[in-house]
């Protein structure tokens, strides 16, 4: 309490001569376009050079008190739309202030510290601001989803069609080779978590091999939970000059998601429902044999049946056969039921004080494949309450629950994955449940005979994830002048989950029993749990002189990370009803825990001057973290920024500003701090050593440093905005596994070592090319392109240890001079092919630059046409460049059974003589979302539920109905080992994309 | 109002005052375990952690018994998928970066790295749990086991050295050369003996062994029959260091004998019993299970070379060790002939346990230092216990009226009793230079008699490159 008397003195000394002189009341009211009959609430009223402010009420009221007689400047600004700042001259006491709607976003406020914000019109960094109407235009299966196209800087990418997710973000390109991948997700304030926990897929793919899960299981990264609709915007700080402010967890960027809070004023209550389907998007193919002659040839090549009674044989297998071409993708990708989504919400506020806002969702997507879905279930309930004049609380808290059901796809070893399967059963074989409720043992020869229908029908993966994500914040205004506020902040998150998954494979499966013989029968069941908790806090002191505005603000952020992840598989469980391990003739148990601790303390000022024309920033994050070999040390991570918007324009010209920001961040070591013990039997009994991995005692972050400039122009009366923005990102210190002198007794150690460079450009334009009356037309547009270059590295070049198969195909590859995203792949013979036109692997030359990841550069077009009560809007996203290595395609040329046999083969050769004819090039327009919506007119809305209904509205959607791509696979956007820093491009007969329609109604009440 | 601020300073002093960011591992023990007191528990398994690591080098690595068998013109590896074992060894030299050449060495490293730690962590043992004494004695045993492998991994790299690993793991050892390293394991077993002395002869090991060291007629768990293990194996090296032909040293053929003969319990030349030829140390194998650490003779695509069954003399029972085969060729060599040890018919073989050092070895290599030490009569006596055994009759001192004639004698003898037993021809031939054109027959054109495998490029790579490798003696 003394300190607080001693702060409270002081500060009172200084605005002494403030709180003087003789006061006025000035009422007014904020409208919108539609005059009197459109009060805009919410609306935040300041005197201009003062601290002074209040809010609007639901009625567009509002009233504030003034020092002084004169003549005074009010700056209303209200989130969607454009601020204004009025005179009100000296006898002036009432005010009426229209507001003129921000179509092109122009107003958002950006964040620049964990309590400060700035409104974009001075922020110094280009950071990306996607409002709610833009996220769920089309629903998505999954935020990710719902960004992509949207924002400048941002490649994001799909794993695969299975329902439930999987998409990889990356913000300003691959920033490590060892270290978190994922951007920070960050919701009202919760560091949430994105990791992605292996579903089991392996103990019946095989993918990986034996009894555990791997980075093959086809998982989700579980940013999926979230609900898109609770989401009011979503703001995107792509690197360290921006995220600086996350420190040691800021370097691929930071997602900061703020969900809807209610307002004062009557009950809103919005009710959406959506019902519609998704189909195949997209197909590979196979051959279709036309004649018992022709299989018989393919059976004696592929499966050695040479000799003329086996020739006759295979004919006559054909020939009995009642359909020579199935297609078996038409045939088995049919899941036809109806996806449906069910969104209501209820958003108002008291007299009191308290706003509130409640939601709920239910949501139930198809897979493509027999039995596979994806359900949601969310419930949300965000509460504010205002406590005196001087207290504000809040306290959001969602409840989710996901269950997926993701079936069997990707790579494999036991030949059950579809599309494995489907590379290797010649056209004229039935697959389909026969009448009597059986299915056929595919009789293919070149599988255990796998037959994906009844693994579709018997095995079971079902994912069950129930999360709480909540948090509680509460401001103190400490003290308030005209000239000075000292306002105080804590929040407290935790987003906390259970993850149960689980894989059912009975014994009666002819997979089960052609891959585990006497073990066939396998569970898998995984639990874990993770707790993300986070606390901040920070004390912001704002001073507004007539010439400048300084705001400084400090505080500190605690955050721990737990995970504990308990795996257990059993092999040999006989009796197919049953589900516990406990039957399991043998059990593998497995767990994995997790704890981090990370503290921050960090300071930072912000300057405004010259009639707020000018914005200089310097800030700074001290962090330590478990993580590091060193616990206790403090990691500094700086930034300054500036930003000027230029006076004296053209007429035309609205606004310019010029900006240039540089941050640091860092990412922390996941691995390598201590030397392990690896444990060994002898004759039985355990025997310990250290692990030939030996530990860093000062292995610390990867630091990245960022500068970014660029500049934002308004003009034509703010229907054009286009942004330009330059960066260079420098990491250093890269986190790398280098190998040491093995007569030490050990092998390798985790070093800090290199430097990866990131430079790139990113273009936004916005244009309003038609709002007149009745007609708009909005049309945002977004481009970037990114170059990276690995400038140094202390080890010998390599293969980074992520997944991937071989050189064959094509591998990921480290090394000095080249893109970190390079794809090394063989590219011819040193010598002569042998007689069977094959190259020895000793023999293949290596190309360490075959292909590129990245692409060339990545841009969206959205449009969206308004006439009257209709709606037309479209994204496209267009993808140029970016190498994918198809091996899908090897399957169906190695077995000859790709549709177009004569290419394939003719490529099938080019592989045996060291081509590197998988690496493929995988550039693409997708046409992402359209939406035709109609708002009902109110005559007929007014009529409807006795007269409740305020607004009612009809859509159709469809989301990535379209692609155009010269690539030969289903979908260039494919990652058989999920998301990964490196090596995404790896497509093993994945699960196929899906078209989405969606019709929804929406009415407000 | 008050009260909030109170709440909001309360917490902020709570946040800020547990914000302790210190977490150790929760899933595996850290080599943080070996800093702190360890228990009797502790001991044994990181005892057991040096003996595995051992068992991981002689069975693991290609090199250790497999690659000497075939450079010591014992043994062939014709396999179609893997033509190496026949073009880096009697064709062509071993690579240093990979197969025949990178192996024998990491594991030998690892496992000195494991005793290191745990020579380092014995003294602080609780000593409620582990007494002074067997801490000496536990200390005996651990570093004869750490100077074994520092002997395995010189049989494998000869005259291009071996480096030695400082305590601390941060520092890369010196590359030393082979008369430097023969010296350092010498006094490595003379300070194991030390303690062993210092332990007292019945005080036993407070760890249970494992069937090697105490199913094969002799307990190790005492500080008595480890001195035995210590003795033999200075005794043996003694012997090579008076055969080190860049630094010989007569005078160490009179103290390998004492050695030997302390190792023998004191027995008198050919006193030795033949039932006690087997007692000894010994590597044990497991088959399958999580274990699966088989014996890696056990293997199809072995083949005894001919020129090694021709050598057989009639009447030798030990030919009983030579049995046929289907017959395998490639690479220039064949064979229809192979080692009993690698039937893969027999299962037995898979868990066939290897010596590590036997009574029948000792009274061997005593015969050797006899001979050497020009005392052919007590020569003569142990040679003689082992030939009769095996049905040959015994020489008379008119067979080995020369050294040249003695040695002879005694390779053969030595050849065909630790036949597929490890490098010890390969350590022979090379010790007294038959490994060279003109002295043994090319097993096929260019062979380029290799006695030694190199330096691993892993090692080399991180030293620099492989300036400077091959350490002279000063």
């Amino acid at each position: 309490m003394k300190i607080r008397t001693i702060i409270l003195g002081a500060l009172a000394v200084l605005a002494a001569s403030a709180a003087q002189a003789q006061q006025r009341r000035i009422t007014g009211r904020v409208t919108g376009e539609g005059g009197a009959s459109e009060p805009v609430g919410g609306a935040s009223i300041s005197v201009v050079g003062t601290t002074i402010g209040a809010y609007s009420g639901a009625d567009g009221a509002f009233a504030v008190t003034v020092p002084g007689s004169g003549s005074v400047i009010l700056r209303v600004r209200r989130i969607g739309y454009t601020q204004r700042t009025v005179p009100v001259s000296a006898g002036q006491n009432d005010i009426s202030i229209a507001l003129v709607r921000d179509v092109l976003q122009l107003e958002a406020q950006v964040v620049t510290g964990t309590a400060t914000a700035v409104s974009s019109q001075n922020a110094a960094n280009a950071v990306s601001v996607v409002g709610a109407e833009a996220l769920t235009r089309v629903a998505a299966p999954t935020i990710d989803n719902a960004l992509q196209g949207k924002v400048a800087g941002a490649i994001i990418s799909q794993n695969s069609g299975a329902p439930g997710g999987g998409t990889q973000v990356q913000l300003r390109g691959v920033s490590t080779l060892l270290g978190a991948y994922s951007p920070l997700y960050v919701v009202d304030g919760v560091i949430v978590n994105n990791s992605t926990i292996a579903n089991g897929l392996n103990v019946i793919s095989g993918a990986a091999r034996g009894n555990f899960s791997s980075s093959q299981d086809q998982s989700v990264n579980r940013i999926a939970d979230l609900n898109p609709n609770d989401i009011e915007s979503i703001q995107i700080l792509k690197g360290p000059s921006a995220s600086s402010i996350y420190g040691s967890k800021g370097t691929n960027g930071v997602i900061l998601i703020t969900t809807k809070q209610g307002r004062a004023g009557r009950n809103s209550i919005d009710i959406t429902q959506r019902v519609g389907r998704s189909t195949l998007g997209n197909k590979v193919g196979a051959r279709c044999f036309q004649s018992g002659a022709e299989y018989a040839g393919w059976a004696a090549a592929q499966l050695g049946a040479t000799s003329a009674a086996d020739l006759a044989a295979s004919a006559a297998d054909y020939d009995a056969a009642a359909i020579k071409c199935h297609d078996y993708e038409d045939e088995f990708y049919a899941n036809n039921s109806l996806a449906y989504e069910t969104i209501a919400s209820l958003r108002g506020g008291t007299s009191g004080g308290t706003t509130y806002f409640l939601s709920g969702l239910s949501k139930h997507d198809n897979g493509l494949a027999p039995n596979d879905f994806y359900n949601k279930q969310s419930f949300r309930l965000n509460l504010g309450q205002t406590v005196g004049s001087r207290i504000t609380l809040h306290a959001n808290s969602e409840l989710l629950h996901t269950l997926t059901q993701r079936g069997v796809s990707g790579n494999d070893n036991n030949g059950i994955s579809p599309g494995d399967i489907f590379s290797a059963t010649p056209s004229f074989i039935e697959l389909r449940r026969q009448a009597d409720g059986s299915f056929p043992i595919n009789s293919s020869g070149l599988l255990g005979g796998s037959n994906p229908f009844q693994n579709s029908d018997i095995i079971k993966t079902p994912e069950n994830v129930y999360r709480l994500i909540g948090s509680v914040s509460g401001n103190l205004s400490i003290y308030a002048s005209a000239r000075q506020t000292v306002d105080a902040s804590l929040t407290a998150g935790v987003d906390s989950y259970a993850d149960n998954a689980r894989i059912v494979s009975p014994a009666t499966g002819y997979t089960e029993q052609g891959s585990f013989g006497a073990q066939a029968g396998t569970l898998f069941n995984s639990d874990a749990n993770i707790v993300n908790a986070n606390v901040n806090a920070s004390v912001v002191h704002r001073l507004v002189m007539p010439a400048f505005t300084a705001q400084t603000s400090g505080g500190f952020r605690r955050e721990r990370r737990q995970s504990n992840i308990t795996q257990i598989t059993g092999r040999g469980v006989i009796f197919p009803t049953v589900t516990s391990v406990d039957a399991a003739a043998s059990t593998y148990p497995s767990q994995a825990q997790g704890l981090a601790k990370d503290f921050a303390i960090f300071a930072q000022e912000e300057f405004f001057a010259l009639s707020e024309r000018l914005l200089l920033t310097a800030g700074v994050n001290g962090e330590r973290s478990s993580s590091n070999g060193n616990q206790s040390k403090y990691f500094a991570y700086p930034k300054f920024s500036a930003s000027y918007r230029i006076p004296m324009l053209p007429s035309f010209v609205n606004e310019l500003k010029a900006r240039i920001a540089y941050g640091r961040a860092g990412n922390l070591p996941a691995a390598g701090r201590q030397t392990f013990l690896t444990t060994l039997l002898y004759e039985g009994t355990t025997g310990a050593r250290a692990s030939t991995v030996k530990g860093s005692p000062d292995i610390h972050p990867e630091q990245a440093a960022e500068t970014e400039g660029g500049f934002d122009v308004t003009a034509l009366n703010s229907r054009v905005r286009f942004s330009a923005t330059a960066y260079r990102k420098v990491i250093t210190d890269l986190l790398l596994q280098a190998a040491i002198a093995p007569s030490t007794g050990f092998t390798s150690q985790f070093i800090n070592g290199g430097q990866l460079t990131n430079r790139g450009t990113e273009l936004e334009l916005d244009l309003t090319p038609v709002q007149s009356g009745r007609f708009t037309w909005v049309s945002t547009n977004t481009f970037s392109r990114l170059r990276s270059n690995v400038d140094s590295i202390p080890v010998p070049p390599f293969n980074p240890g992520v997944g991937s198969f071989s050189t064959s195909y094509g591998n990921a590859w480290i090394e000095q001079g080249l893109p970190i995203t390079t794809i090394q792949a063989y590219n011819g013979c040193k010598t002569a092919l042998s007689s069977s036109g094959a190259c020895a692997t000793a023999n293949k030359i290596i190309d360490s630059h075959a292909g590129d990841a990245n692409p060339d550069f990545n841009a969206g077009f959205s449009n969206e046409i308004t006439f009257g009560p209709a709606r037309l809007s479209a994204l496209l996203e267009w993808r140029k460049g970016g190498d994918v290595v198809n091996l899908t395609n090897n399957y169906f040329d190695s077995t000859n059974l790709a549709a177009d046999t004569l290419t394939s083969q003719t490529r099938y050769a080019a592989w045996r003589a060291g081509r590197p004819v998988y690496v493929e090039h995988a550039g693409f327009v997708k046409l992402r979302e359209v939406t035709l919506g109609y708002d009902l007119p109110t005559r007929l809305t007014s009529n409807m539920l006795n007269g409740v209904v305020q607004s009612a509205r009809i859509e159709l959607s469809g989301r990535n109905l379209k692609t155009w791509t010269k690539y030969t696979g289903y979908d260039p956007e494919v990652s058989n080992f999920g998301n990964q820093p490196l090596g995404r491009f790896q497509d093993v007969t994945p699960y196929p994309p899906s078209r989405q329609f969606l019709i929804s109604v929406s009415t407000s009440f | 109002m008050k009260k909030f601020t109170a709440a909001l300073a309360a917490g902020l002093v709570l946040a800020i005052g547990c914000s302790d960011t210190i977490v150790s591992s929760e899933n595996s023990p850290t080599s943080d375990a070996l800093k702190g007191a360890l228990t009797q528990a502790g001991v044994q398994t990181l005892t057991l952690g040096v003996l595995a690591n051992d068992r991981a080098l002689v069975r693991g690595d290609l090199s250790y018994l497999i690659l000497t068998a075939i450079f010591a013109r014992d043994a062939y590896r014709i396999d179609p998928n893997e033509p190496r074992y026949v073009s880096e060894t009697l064709a062509g030299t071993p690579d240093p970066g990979g197969f025949s050449g990178s192996g024998g060495w990491t594991n030998g490293y690892v496992t000195i790295r494991a005793a290191n730690s745990l020579l380092t962590a014995l003294p602080g043992a609780v000593a409620s749990q582990v007494s002074g004494a067997q801490r000496n004695v536990t200390i005996g045993f651990v570093q004869t086991i750490k100077a074994l492998e520092y002997y395995r991994l010189l049989e494998l790299r000869d005259t291009l050295g071996i480096a030695l690993q400082p305590d601390d793991p941060a520092v890369v050892g010196p590359i030393v050369c082979k008369t430097t390293a023969l010296s350092y394991i010498a006094a490595l077993l003379d300070s194991a003996n030390a303690s062993l002395t210092a332990a007292g002869g019945s005080t036993t090991l407070p760890l249970t062994l494992p069937s090697g060291f105490t199913g094969f007629g002799r307990n190790y768990s005492t500080a008595a029959n480890i001195t035995l293990l210590n003795r033999g194996l200075k005794g043996k090296v003694d012997l090579y260091r008076g055969l080190d032909h860049q630094a010989p040293n007569a005078a160490l053929f009179a103290t390998a004998i004492t050695e030997l003969t302390q190792a023998l319990g004191g027995a008198a030349p050919g006193t030795v019993p033949a039932s006690q030829f087997n007692t000894g140390a010994y590597v044990t194998f497991v088959s399958g299970g999580t274990e699966n650490s088989a014996n890696p003779i056990d293997d199809s695509r072995i083949g005894v070379n001919p020129k090694a069954q021709a050598a057989l003399q009639a009447g030798d029972t030990r030919s009983s060790k030579i049995i046929p085969r289907s017959t395998i060729a490639g690479g220039g060599v064949t064979t229809s002939v192979t080692y009993v040890g690698a039937a893969t018919s027999n299962t037995a073989n898979l868990t066939n346990p290897i010596a590590i050092l036997r009574d029948e070895a000792v009274v061997l290599l005593r015969a050797q230092a006899y001979f050497e030490n020009n005392q052919f009569v007590p020569g003569l006596a142990d040679l003689n216990s082992v030939r009769t055994t095996y049905g040959l009759a015994a020489l008379t001192p008119a067979d080995v009226l020369t050294l040249a004639a003695a040695r002879q004698a005694l390779l053969y003898e030595k050849r065909f009793s630790l036949f597929f037993e490890g490098p010890q021809r390969l350590v022979d031939l090379r010790a007294y230079g038959l490994l060279k054109d003109g002295v043994t027959p090319p097993e096929v054109a260019g062979d380029p008699f290799n006695t030694a495998f190199p330096i691993p490029k892993n090692e080399a790579d991180a030293r620099g490159g492989r300036a400077n490798l091959t350490p002279t003696c000063s």
